[in-house]
C-alpha cells in the first residue's frame, strides 16, 4: 500500500497543499485539468497588498 | 583577499519580465552595454528569466559558455532568487556564484515615465553586480539538527488544535497555557455560530483529548520566561506553579489568541446595562432575564477610528447570532443592530444574516460622523438610510468590541524575537504566501494571535500551523543559506562584545580561545542582516557574499 | 509555481483529469486521464517556435478571450510545464486539412500528432480536493447588459487588462475602442490590397483614379469594358477606405479609461443566482480602482456595493488608503441598471442609499465584481470521489473539520469549499495537507505493526 497523496487541482491551494506534504517527504501526484498549473491566482495582474506579481 | 587565477567569465541575463521591463526599458541598448562589462563573456535576454525556458537557457550558458559567474537582472530578489541560485547549482555552478540585480522594482517601475534616465540606471546596477560577481565566492550550505519536539504557546482552540494534530502525527511537545484551565476565549462563549455549537462541550472534549494524549505535555498557569536557540535546537524555560521548566524543542507555534477591548468610556458602558457582546454571552448563558424585551446592538465599537483602524472581522457575526439567540429565549424581545456595514462574509455567515432577518432582527445603518446615543432607557440613532433621527428603547445596549492583541504580545514577540503589527497582532512572513509562518524559520502562528478569527478559521489555522511546523521535525534537519557573518579576521577580534549586544537573533557569542576572547557565530542562527559587520570596528567580521571588497567594488563601479 | 514544478517529490500530471476512485481511506485506488497534447512532454522545450508559425488563430482562454493564441500553444508564458499543446478542436493537421507546420518547425521533434490519451492507476492513501471556483457569468443578469454593451467587462477580464503580459500589455484601452482599432487594421489591410489593384490601372492609363473615375461617371469610355473594371475597382476601394477614414477620426479621440465604475455583488447575494456573499470581491475591486490610478493618475472610481467588505488583517486599512489616495469614492447601493449613453460610455443607474435619490452616473468603463462560482463538473468529480456537495455545490465539510470531507481520507481546500481569498486558501491548504499527512502517519504505524 502507498503512502502517496493526490491532489486535484493546481491552483494557490492545491499547490501549497501538494508543497506542504513534499517538503514533509511525503509523494504527492497532482492533477490539473488544463495545460499549465497556476490556477486563477496566475491571471491576476498584482496582488494586494504588495502589489507583487501574482506567480 | 587571495590572488584570482581563474578566468572569470560572467554571463548576464536579461529578463524582459513580458513588457513589466522591456516595455519601460531599452533592453537593446542595456544588452550592448553589458557586452562591453570586464569579465562578461555571454550577454541574453529573455522574455521571462524565471520561466522553465529562461531556466534552462541559464544552464545551457553555464555549459556552453563556460560560465563562472551568473549575473540575472529582473526582478526583486525575494521571488527567484532561490530558483536562480539553485539552477545554477544544477547545472553545475556553486550556487553563490550568482548575483541579481533588480531592473524592475528600481528601474522600469519607478521610471515609467523616464525611459532613458531608467535605462541608464539599470546600466548602472548591472555594472554594479558584474563588478560583483567577478568577487564572489563559492559557499556551501549550512546543515543543522533539529530536536523532533514542539512547543505550543496557547492552549485556547487554535493551539489546543495545533498541538493535537502534531500529537497525531506522532510528534510529541509542550503546550503552555496562562490561564488554570485550557480553552481560552471559548471558556467565556455561550454558543458558536452559525451551528450553535455548545462552546463548554467543545471546550470539555478538547481538553480530554489534549490532557488524555500522550505526545503532549500540558503546562497550565504558565509563562514561557525565556527562549534561547534557533531553528531545530530551543531551549525553552516555562515559569510553572511548581517551578521553571526547562525543555528543549525544534519548533514553536504561537497561539495566544486575542482578546476583547472594553469599551470604558463609550457609549455609557457601565457593564450592567450597557454591556459587551462577551457579557452578552454570559447573560445568554445564564438564560436571559424575561423581562428584558428590547435589545440594541452597537457595531465597530472601539473599531475602524482613527486609533484603531482595522475591521476586526467577527463582531458581525457574533452580534447576528447573539441576535438570533435573544429572539430565541424572549420571542417578543426586539433586536436592532446598529451597523457601518454587516461583515458577513462567505457562505455561513451571510446565511445566518439572512435567516436572522427572517426571524426578525431589525438593521439600522449609522453613519460614523453621526454616532448613536445611549441615554438611559433609549437609544437615539440617525438611520442613514432613511435620513432621519429614530429613538429605539432598550433595556439592554450591547457593544460589538474589537479584539485587540494580547497583553503579553510583546513580552512573546521579544522572547521569540519576532515583529507585531501596528495594532499588536503578529507578523506573518508573508500576507498572501506565508500567512502561517513567520519570516524567522522555526516559529509558526495561528488563530487570533494573528488576526481575528471565528472557531472554524481557528481551527482550520491550528491544522496549517502545525502541518508548517512538522516540515522541519519531519526532515530531522535545517539546511541554512549560508549567507551568513563569518568572523573573517579572528587576529582583528577584541572579544569586546559589542556586536554580541546588538545581534537580534542571538546569533553571536564570546568564546574564550588560546588566542584570548574571540566572538563565534552560531551559524544556522544567523539571519546574514549584517548588524555586526557594520558595527565591528576593528572590521574582523563580514557577511558571506557582502564582503567589504564586494561592496566597494560595487561603489567603484558606481562612481566609474 | 516553479517550486511545484521543481520538486522531487511533486509528480505533476498537468492536462489530466481523474476518471475513477475506488477503495477507502489508507488505500485508495485511482485511475487518472492523461490527455494527449500532440506534443511529448519529454521533449518540448517550450520555446514556442511553433505557435508562431502556426497559420491557425484562436481566442485566448488565458486572457478571457480578450487576446489571441494559436492552435498549438502554451497556456500562458510562465505556465508549469512549459509544454505546449495542440488544440485538437482548432488545429488543421488534426482536422483533415493540410497543414503539419508546427511539425516541420520544431527542431526538438516534439511533435506528435498520433499521441492518445493515456490512462494512469495511482495508489494514494488520501486526496486533497483543491478544484478551486469558476467566475460566475454575469451575461444571465439582464439589468447589467454584459456582453451587450462592450465597455462592461468582469472583475478578471479587467485583471487581464491591467497586465502587463495581457492582450493590450497593460493599458486599460476600452473593448468598445479595441474592436475598433481591429476594424481598422482590418479595413487597412483591404485598403492595401485595393489600392495595389488600382494603382496597377493608374499606371496602365496614366491617370490618377479620382480623375478618372470623374469622367467615368460623366458619361465618358461608356461601352469600354476596362474602365468599367477599373471603376468597379475604383468603387470598392472607395467602398473600404471612406469607413477606414471615418473610423481612423474617430480613434484619434481614444484614450485610456479614466472613469471606473466597479459594481459589487454581481451574482452574489443575489436569490436569483447566489444568495452567499463570495467574500473576496470587494478588496478586488479595491485592489483594481488602485491599481489602474497608478497607471493612470487622473483615474477615479466609483465603487458600489450594499457593504464594503473588507475583513481581513489591514483590508479596512486599505480601503481608507484607496478612497484617500487613489480617488476612489464608495457609493452604498445596489445598482439597478446599466444602459449605453454616447460615445459607447457605459451608464450606471442606482440609488444612493444615504442620500435617498436615484441617480444615473456616466463612466469610461463598467467592472463587475462577479461571484465565486463552484466549478462546472463539481457534481460529477463529487460523485467521482463519493463526497457529498452542501447545497450551492461546494465540497461540505463543518466548523470544527472545516478541511474534511464527509468521506474519511478525502480533504478539501480553497474555494472548492467556500469562497476564500488567497491567503486563507494558503492557510487551509496547509490544513488539508496537515490531515492528510496524519493519514500518511497511520499507514507508517501500520507498516511498523506489521513488521513488529
Amino acid at each position: 500500500m502507498s503512502k502517496d497523496i493526490l491532489v486535484i487541482g493546481g491552483g494557490i491551494a492545491g499547490m501549497q497543499s501538494s508543497l506542504d506534504l513534499a517538503d514533509m517527504g511525503i509523494k504527492v501526484h497532482l492533477v490539473e485539468k488544463l495545460p499549465s498549473i497556476g490556477g486563477k491566482m496566475a491571471q491576476l495582474d498584482k496582488t494586494f497588498p504588495t502589489n507583487d506579481c501574482a506567480i | 583577499m587571495p590572488e584570482k587565477k581563474e578566468d572569470i567569465r560572467i554571463g548576464v541575463f536579461l529578463c524582459h519580465c513580458g513588457s513589466n521591463i522591456a516595455g519601460y526599458l531599452n533592453m537593446e541598448e542595456l544588452a550592448e552595454f553589458s557586452e562591453k562589462l570586464p569579465h562578461v563573456t555571454f550577454v541574453q535576454r529573455n522574455l521571462y528569466t524565471c520561466s522553465e525556458g529562461g531556466i534552462n537557457e541559464i544552464k545551457k550558458g553555464i555549459k556552453e559558455q563556460n560560465l563562472n559567474r551568473v549575473v540575472v537582472a529582473s526582478c526583486t530578489p525575494r521571488t527567484h532568487e532561490p530558483l536562480f541560485r539553485s539552477s545554477c547549482g544544477e547545472a553545475g555552478l556553486n550556487p553563490y556564484l550568482f548575483e541579481m540585480v533588480n531592473i524592475r522594482d528600481q528601474c522600469s517601475w519607478v521610471h515609467m515615465k523616464e525611459q532613458e534616465d531608467g535605462t541608464n540606471k539599470a546600466k548602472d546596477l548591472v555594472r554594479m553586480g558584474v563588478a560583483k560577481a567577478a568577487l564572489l565566492e563559492p559557499q556551501e550550505s549550512i546543515m543543522s539538527e533539529v530536536q523532533v519536539r514542539a512547543l505550543v504557546i496557547g492552549g485556547g482552540i487554535a493551539g489546543m488544535t495545533s498541538a493535537l494534530a502534531l500529537a497525531n502525527r506522532g510528534y510529541e511537545g509542550g503546550l503552555v497555557e496562562r490561564e488554570e484551565a485550557l480553552g481560552g476565549l471559548l471558556n467565556n462563549l455561550n454558543k458558536l455560530g452559525p451551528t450553535m455549537i455548545e462552546a463548554d462541550e467543545l471546550v470539555e472534549e478538547k481538553t480530554r483529548s489534549v490532557t488524555g494524549n500522550s505526545n503532549i505535555t500540558v503546562f497550565t498557569n504558565a509563562r514561557v520566561t525565556e527562549v534561547q536557540g534557533f531553528i531545530g535546537k530551543y531551549k525553552v524555560d516555562i515559569e510553572t506553579e511548581s517551578g521553571v521548566k526547562k525543555i528543549d524543542i525544534g519548533v514553536i507555534i504561537v497561539a495566544t489568541g486575542g482578546r476583547p477591548f472594553v469599551p470604558e468610556g463609550l457609549y455609557n458602558y457601565d457593564g450592567k446595562r450597557v454591556v459587551t457582546q462577551l457579557e452578552m454571552e454570559k447573560l445568554l448563558k445564564a438564560g436571559l432575564d424575561p423581562a428584558i424585551k428590547n435589545v440594541v446592538m452597537i457595531q465597530c465599537v472601539g473599531s475602524r477610528n482613527e486609533e484603531r483602524p482595522y475591521c476586526s472581522r467577527i463582531c458581525c457575526q457574533t452580534a447576528v447570532k447573539n441576535a438570533m439567540l435573544i429572539r430565541e429565549l424572549n420571542p417578543d424581545a426586539k433586536v436592532s443592530i446598529l451597523y457601518r456595514d454587516m461583515q458577513m462574509y462567505g457562505v455561513e455567515n451571510e446565511e445566518m444574516f439572512r435567516d436572522s432577518k427572517a426571524k426578525g432582527v431589525r438593521y439600522i445603518n449609522y453613519d460614523p460622523a453621526n454616532p448613536p446615543q445611549v441615554e438611559p432607557d433609549k437609544v437615539r440613532v440617525y438611520h442613514a438610510l432613511l435620513g432621519r433621527d429614530m429613538d429605539l428603547p432598550a433595556d439592554l445596549v450591547v457593544l460589538s468590541t474589537p479584539l485587540v492583541s494580547q497583553e503579553d504580545a510583546e513580552v512573546i514577540s521579544r522572547l521569540l524575537r519576532v515583529p507585531v503589527d501596528e495594532n499588536g497582532f503578529f507578523l506573518e512572513g508573508h500576507v498572501k504566501l506565508k500567512p502561517l509562518d513567520f519570516a524567522t524559520d522555526g516559529i509558526f502562528l495561528c488563530g487570533s494571535a494573528h488576526f481575528p478569527a471565528n472557531i472554524r478559521e481557528a481551527v482550520a489555522q491550528g491544522l496549517g500551523a502545525a502541518s508548517r511546523a512538522s516540515i522541519p521535525l519531519s526532515k530531522g534537519s535545517v539546511v541554512v543559506e549560508p549567507i551568513i557573518s563569518v568572523l573573517a579576521d579572528e587576529d582583528a577580534c577584541r572579544g569586546c562584545g559589542l556586536c554580541v549586544a546588538l545581534c537580534p537573533y542571538g546569533a553571536l557569542e564570546i568564546q574564550k580561545t588560546e588566542k584570548g576572547r574571540k566572538v563565534h557565530v552560531i551559524d544556522v542562527a544567523c539571519k546574514g542582516c549584517g548588524v555586526c559587520a557594520a558595527t565591528c570596528y576593528q572590521h574582523a567580521l563580514s557577511i558571506n557574499s557582502f564582503t567589504d571588497q564586494q561592496i566597494e567594488a560595487q561603489l567603484e563601479a558606481f562612481l566609474d | 509555481m516553479l517550486d511545484v514544478g521543481r520538486h522531487p517529490n511533486i509528480e505533476l500530471l498537468a492536462y489530466s483529469e481523474v476518471e475513477k476512485v475506488e477503495g477507502e481511506a489508507g488505500n485508495f485506488k485511482v485511475t487518472i486521464r492523461r490527455k494527449g497534447r500532440y506534443v511529448e512532454e519529454d521533449k518540448c522545450t517550450g520555446c514556442g517556435a511553433c505557435a508562431e508559425k502556426c497559420p491557425t488563430v484562436v481566442s485566448d482562454a488565458f486572457n478571457e478571450g480578450l487576446g489571441e493564441r494559436r492552435a498549438i500553444y502554451s497556456y500562458f508564458a510562465q505556465g508549469i510545464p512549459s509544454t505546449h499543446t495542440i488544440d485538437a478542436d482548432h488545429c488543421r493537421q488534426l482536422n483533415g486539412k493540410k497543414c503539419g507546420i508546427c511539425a516541420k518547425t520544431c527542431q526538438a521533434e516534439a511533435i506528435n500528432f498520433d499521441q492518445e490519451d493515456r490512462i494512469l492507476e495511482l495508489d494514494v492513501a488520501g486526496i486533497i480536493i483543491a478544484a478551486g471556483y469558476d467566475v460566475f457569468d454575469p451575461s444571465v443578469i439582464p439589468e447589467y447588459r454584459y456582453r451587450e454593451i462592450a465597455n462592461v467587462v468582469t472583475a478578471i477580464e479587467f485583471e487581464r487588462l491591467l497586465s502587463a503580459s495581457g492582450p493590450t500589455g497593460g493599458h486599460m484601452d476600452r473593448p468598445s475602442d479595441r474592436a475598433v482599432e481591429a476594424e481598422i487594421a482590418g479595413l487597412e489591410k483591404k485598403a492595401k490590397k485595393s489600392q495595389k489593384a488600382i494603382s496597377k490601372l493608374e499606371e496602365k492609363f496614366n491617370e490618377p483614379s479620382a480623375q478618372f473615375y470623374k469622367k467615368y461617371q460623366a458619361g465618358e469610355y461608356k461601352d469600354d469594358e476596362d474602365r468599367k473594371k477599373w471603376a468597379d475597382k475604383y468603387t470598392a476601394h472607395l467602398a473600404v477606405t471612406e469607413p477606414l477614414e471615418e473610423l481612423k477620426k474617430q480613434a484619434e479621440g481614444f484614450t485610456v479609461a479614466k472613469r471606473l465604475a466597479f459594481i459589487q455583488c454581481v451574482g452574489s447575494r443575489d436569490f436569483r443566482f447566489y444568495p452567499f456573499c463570495s467574500g473576496y470581491c470587494c478588496m478586488h475591486s479595491i485592489k483594481e480602482a488602485i491599481i489602474s490610478h497608478e497607471h493612470e493618475p487622473e483615474t477615479t472610481s466609483s465603487i458600489f456595493g450594499m457593504d464594503i467588505r473588507a475583513v481581513g488583517k489591514g483590508f479596512e486599512e486599505y480601503k481608507i488608503r484607496g478612497g484617500n489616495n487613489s480617488n476612489i469614492t464608495y457609493v452604498r447601493g445596489r445598482v439597478a441598471e446599466i444602459t449605453e449613453g454616447p460615445d459607447n460610455n457605459p451608464v450606471v443607474i442606482y440609488e444612493d442609499t444615504r442620500e435617498r435619490k436615484v441617480k444615473r452616473q456616466e463612466f469610461d468603463m463598467v467592472v463587475l465584481a462577479t461571484a465565486c462560482a463552484p466549478i462546472k463538473g463539481i457534481a460529477e468529480l463529487a460523485k467521482t470521489l463519493g463526497v457529498e456537495l452542501d447545497k450551492y455545490n461546494f465540497i461540505k465539510t463543518s466548523s470544527l473539520s472545516p478541511v474534511d470531507s464527509t468521506t474519511p481520507g478525502i480533504f478539501v481546500c480553497g474555494c472548492a469549499e467556500s469562497p476564500m481569498d488567497v491567503p486563507e486558501s494558503v492557510a487551509q491548504a496547509s490544513s488539508a495537507a496537515e490531515r492528510a499527512a496524519e493519514i500518511a502517519f497511520q499507514m507508517d504505524l501500520e507498516k511498523e505493526k506489521a513488521v513488529a
